[in-house]
């Protein structure tokens, strides 16, 4: 199920590329327990890659591999070209921003900054570290110790001590964890803001698909071990190819289907005895049935009878039976007459009334939004509890 | 690791419960008809008993003590919790002192200490018709002490010498204390007893000084050749009876040494020797005192008249092989073990008693000085 | 209002009543009589009492007499200490970061000798170290001692037997301090460029120093104090104050010198104890 991001397949071992590649690269503890299974990943230079996946999914083993604080089982790990998967941790180009910060307590600012310098006894020392600290705006508080600041200028110098060495890839795990909703999202811009002012290679590590979202540009979604599927955010989350990317990028319908015919531009599926159609590029299984599936905010809702401004076919037999308003925009689900209930979100635009538990509706949606998924996999599979 | 602080702290706590301000302290001296208790003896049939460790026979089946509390009804309460005359004077010295009682009625003590516990007036006289074995049986070379010439306030409980043990598969024969400090091949190998009168008594010796009387300037003598024998390096170490184990060990060649223990060690080790050295022998005793403030008197009278009954004594010798203070105990001995009553070391023949010195009492004064002496040139 | 906060205040000092007293009883009077003991007329005796003559001359006569015994004992104190140290420092780091799930039984065995009485522990050093024992034998067939060489009866035993004894006074504190520090500050030395050599240096040791402060106190103390090492593996020539201090009270009943050497080994102590607080910087960490 691994992927490689938009790279021709090339041998393994070629040292001409001068990002960072993982081949069949696996993690087997002592106890048995497989953290990463045969991982294949490339990260051009440059770019910003998150890895996301719940707790336990591998991507921060993964990221630990990289960072030379765990030896893969097998497989190799290469560097602009070199080969270090074996190379200790402290003769890596590679620095990690840690969660929860690791910063030296009996350090202060500058000296926590400074330490990674001054291991690589590089000269100018102090002129970097205060062009940094501006950077990342604690100039003026260079003098003081890790736990007289608060958790976000604590991040920033996590971030600083890593980026001073300007490595050729920046691990950061899970950075924003320990950060409140709103300094979270303040520090995800800033954390892209730099990036793209240093144009160094950044590997991100979260469970928040959001944060992933907002700051990648290339997500990596991992589930137990392998990476499900890696490409754009946009892309990610319009053309999921497995169940579990579905739920765990945003939520999703999935309806069961039967496969009546595959054509060159769409696949014909018959749902319930409704004809839907789903492009060739959006059809992700070979077998006969497959889950359809289509984003909440795709489905649009209407009045029983009412003409709907879809190409699609019109789904009738609605019930609307639950309703949360929340002022932007109104979720609904819609019991259909299969039993299911779909989840429905619609823009108060203004042109529709809002409707009440109870009301008779129709839905319908775009065949281009829609997606077909392998039935073999669980139609549950990445869906958060209580989100 | 924290009897220098524990010393600390006692000292504290004792200078504490005399008298607080920036006062000095009174003396120590008391008067023993003044600080006597009420004899409970006829109504209370107890007796508390403090002694060294295994200097009685309370493991065997009879033993004497077991004897005791079945003739006389009494119940002895008998612990082992004299160590170190030093240290039990430094524990019952405010009590004794300010005249309350130390909850004994029988402690046993060395001579020179229980010298000094007599002199400061801290010990009960024996009802003489109490004690009539003691006058009759003890033996002659421990009658009429300086310290008390009567036997009005001591009696002793069993005597040792203290002489020379060498081992004899690793040194040739060991004779004089005066080869013991200058031989060339034991040197480094040898030890001495911290105990100052034991080893001093044979320093004033070989310095032709009379241990039983001597001057200042003598003393001055004796001790600065043990300063010289220290300084050469012949003494590896003062010691108390810990000496058995680097004897027997090979860690020392020859050592002062008391009799009883050496013959417990040649039982395991007959190359152990003992030997009386040239200069004379040094006979000491542990005797029963009874403190102030007693209350069971009478039944304390019983004990040592008990004890000085021949047939009871040699029993009490089988066992712990020292000397047996106890005349008629010898013949008594033949009865139990022949062996024993032909052994010197517990009953000296008179040739050998002929030539005893003993330690002269010193008052308080001299005692704190010469210790001092004594603890500056066996400290380095 | 004001009422109020008078009756907390009053509650506040009625808890540290316990305190208080205890200090009080157990420290502040046994230190100011041990003061008073110190200034006594040497020449007293239990015969006749000692007079309060405010004889300070007692600590010159003290320094004058015994600089040998105290000098010796701090030499032989410290020696102990950095040899505990460096074996304590050595176990605490191995228990702390690799044992794992031994963790807590290496616990229990570095407290368990403290199970058996301290001097039957320190006898059975004469065994190991006897003339004709193993070690001996052994470091003579090495020729690292000649022939009549021996080990018990000279300061090699006693800074043994004081290593030894004191030795878990410095491996519990060294344990907890380095068992609180969070591993992954180690992972970000290397991560950052430092060798694991360098950044025991620059991260570890310095985290560590509570305990290495608290240990080295624990230790460096009760060893300048202790005379049952030296007394019973030490020759003449190892004599330590401690021992000093008890014959002095114990043997020669001379009060007024051993207070008087007990309150300078205090002073010497503490001034000691202040200077290596402060050189150590520990004020910041703690």
């Amino acid at each position: 199920m691994s992927q490689v991001a938009d790279v021709p397949t090339e041998q393994v071992g070629d040292s001409s590329y001068d990002g960072l590649r993982l081949r069949g690269v696996s993690k087997t503890y002592p106890n048995g327990f497989t953290a990463v299974d045969t991982l294949d990943l490339d990260v051009p230079r440059g770019s910003f890659i998150a890895l996301l996946g719940p707790s336990g999914c591998g991507k921060t083993t993964t990221l630990r591999m990289v960072a030379g604080l765990e030896t893969p089982t097998s497989g190799e790990i290469r560097l602009a070209g070199d080969d270090i998967t074996y190379a200790k941790p402290y003769k890596r180009p590679v620095n990690t921003v840690f969660q929860n910060y690791a910063l030296f307590p009996h350090l202060d600012i500058f000296e926590n900054v400074a330490f990674g310098l001054k291991r690589r006894k590089v000269k100018d020392v102090e002129a970097q570290v205060r062009e940094m600290l501006a950077l990342v705006e604690l100039d003026s508080q260079a003098r003081k110790k890790p736990t007289q600041l608060s958790g976000g200028q604590q991040q920033r110098v996590a971030l600083a001590r890593a980026l001073i060495n300007r490595p050729e890839v920046l691990l950061l795990d899970e950075p924003l964890g320990a950060l409140d909703l709103k300094l979270r999202r303040s520090m995800q811009i800033e954390i892209k803001r730099i990036q793209t002012e240093v144009g160094l290679t950044f590997v991100h590590v979260t469970h928040d698909q959001e944060e992933a979202m907002t700051m990648a540009d290339t997500v990596a979604v991992m589930n137990a071990g392998v990476i499900e599927q890696l490409g754009a955010p946009e892309e990610l989350y319009e053309n999921p190819r497995s169940t579990f990317v579905a739920n765990f990028l945003g939520q999703s319908n999935l309806i069961e289907g039967t496969v009546v015919s595959r054509g060159s531009d769409v696949t014909s599926v018959d749902m319930h005895g409704i004809g839907v159609s789903v492009p060739t590029g959006r059809t992700h299984t070979d077998g006969e049935k497959g889950w359809i599936g289509i984003r909440p905010e795709k489905v649009l809702i209407g009045e029983e009878g009412e003409a709907l401004d879809a190409p699609g076919n019109t789904i009738p037999g609605g019930v609307v039976t639950d309703v949360s308003f929340n002022g932007v925009s109104t979720q609904y689900l819609v019991r259909m007459p299969w039993g299911q209930e779909l989840a429905v979100f619609a823009q108060n635009t203004g042109r529709t009334r809002i409707f009440r538990r109870g009301d008779r509706v129709e839905l319908s949606w775009r065949p281009e939004y829609a997606f077909l998924l392998d039935f073999s996999q669980d139609a549950s599979a990445g869906a958060q509890k209580g989100d | 690791m924290l009897q220098g602080v524990g010393a600390v702290a006692f000292l504290g706590a004792s200078a504490a419960a005399l008298k607080l301000p920036f006062f000095g302290t009174d003396g120590f001296e008391q008067d023993p008809a003044s600080c006597r208790a009420t004899d409970l003896s006829a109504s209370q049939m107890k007796l508390i008993v403090s002694n060294w460790p295994s200097y009685i026979d309370a493991d065997e089946d009879p033993s004497t003590l077991s004897i005791f509390e079945e003739r006389t009804g009494i119940a002895v309460d008998y612990s082992d919790d004299v160590n170190d005359n030093a240290e039990f004077y430094a524990k019952v010295r405010n009590q004794l002192g300010s005249c309350t009682s130390i909850d004994r009625d029988l402690v046993m003590l060395t001579d020179w200490m229980a010298a000094r516990f007599i002199s400061l007036g801290w010990t009960q006289p024996y009802d003489k018709a109490n004690v009539p074995n003691l006058h009759a049986n003890l033996i002659d070379p421990l009658r009429n002490r300086q310290w008390d010439p009567d036997l009005e306030f001591h009696a002793p409980w069993q005597t040792g010498l203290t002489g020379i043990a060498y081992n004899a598969s690793k040194t040739g024969e060991v004779r004089s204390f005066e080869e013991l400090l200058t031989r060339a091949d034991l040197r480094g190998r040898v030890t001495l007893l911290s105990e100052m009168r034991d080893t001093m008594a044979f320093l004033l010796k070989i310095t032709g000084a009379n241990p039983d009387d001597f001057t200042d300037d003598q003393w001055g003598v004796a001790i600065e050749r043990l300063r010289e024998v220290v300084a050469s390096g012949q003494i590896r170490a003062f010691t108390g009876n810990d000496y058995t184990q680097d004897l027997a060990a090979g860690n020392i060649l020859a050592c002062e040494a008391w009799s009883g223990d050496v013959i417990q060690l040649q039982a395991d080790n007959p190359d152990i020797k003992f030997v009386v050295p040239e200069e004379g022998l040094s006979l000491w005793s542990d005797n029963m005192l009874i403190p102030n403030q007693a209350t069971h008197q009478a039944n304390a009278e019983k004990w040592i008249d008990y004890y000085y009954e021949p047939a009871v004594a040699a029993q009490l010798a089988a066992w712990v092989n020292y000397i047996c203070p106890v005349k008629g105990a010898q013949e008594e001995m033949e009865k139990i073990d022949p062996d024993l009553a032909s052994n010197p070391l517990i009953f000296p023949d008179d040739d050998m008693l002929a030539n005893t010195f003993d330690f002269m009492p010193l008052d308080a004064k001299q005692s704190n000085e010469y210790e001092g002496d004594w603890a500056n040139v066996t400290g380095g | 209002m004001a009422e109020m906060t008078r009756r907390r205040g009053r509650t506040g000092y009625l808890l540290l009543l316990p305190a208080f007293l205890t200090l009080l009883v157990f420290f502040v009077l046994p230190f100011y009589s041990l003061i008073a003991t110190s200034l006594y007329d040497p020449s007293g005796s239990d015969v006749e009492g000692f007079e309060m003559t405010y004889h300070f001359s007692n600590y010159w006569d003290a320094i004058s007499d015994y600089s040998g015994p105290l000098f010796r004992s701090l030499v032989y104190g410290g020696v102990a200490t950095l040899l505990c140290l460096v074996l304590g420092y050595v176990l605490a780091y191995a228990m702390a970061f690799k044992a794992g799930r031994w963790k807590y039984l290496l616990l229990v065995l570095v407290i368990a000798p403290f199970f058996t009485s301290f001097l039957v522990r320190t006898l059975s050093w004469k065994l190991i170290l006897a003339d004709d024992g193993f070690v001996v034998n052994t470091l003579q067939f090495l020729q690292i001692l000649g022939d009549d060489g021996r080990l018990l009866a000279t300061p090699v035993a006693v800074i043994a037997g004081l290593v030894y004894n004191f030795l878990p006074f410095m491996i519990l504190p060294l344990f907890a301090s380095l068992d609180r520090i969070d591993p992954r500050l180690i992972e970000a030395s290397s991560d950052l460029y430092a060798h694991p050599f360098v950044g025991f240096f620059k991260v570890t040791w310095p985290l560590s120093l509570p305990g290495v402060v608290s240990g080295t106190l624990l230790t460096f103390i009760p060893a300048v104090g202790d005379y049952i090492n030296a007394q019973l593996l030490g020759s003449t020539g190892q004599r330590m104050i401690g021992s000093v201090i008890q014959s002095q009270f114990v043997e020669a009943n001379n009060y007024p010198a051993a207070a008087a050497l007990s309150t300078m080994l205090m002073i010497v102590i503490l001034a000691m104890v202040l200077v290596y607080v402060r050189r150590a910087g520990t004020e910041e960490l703690l």
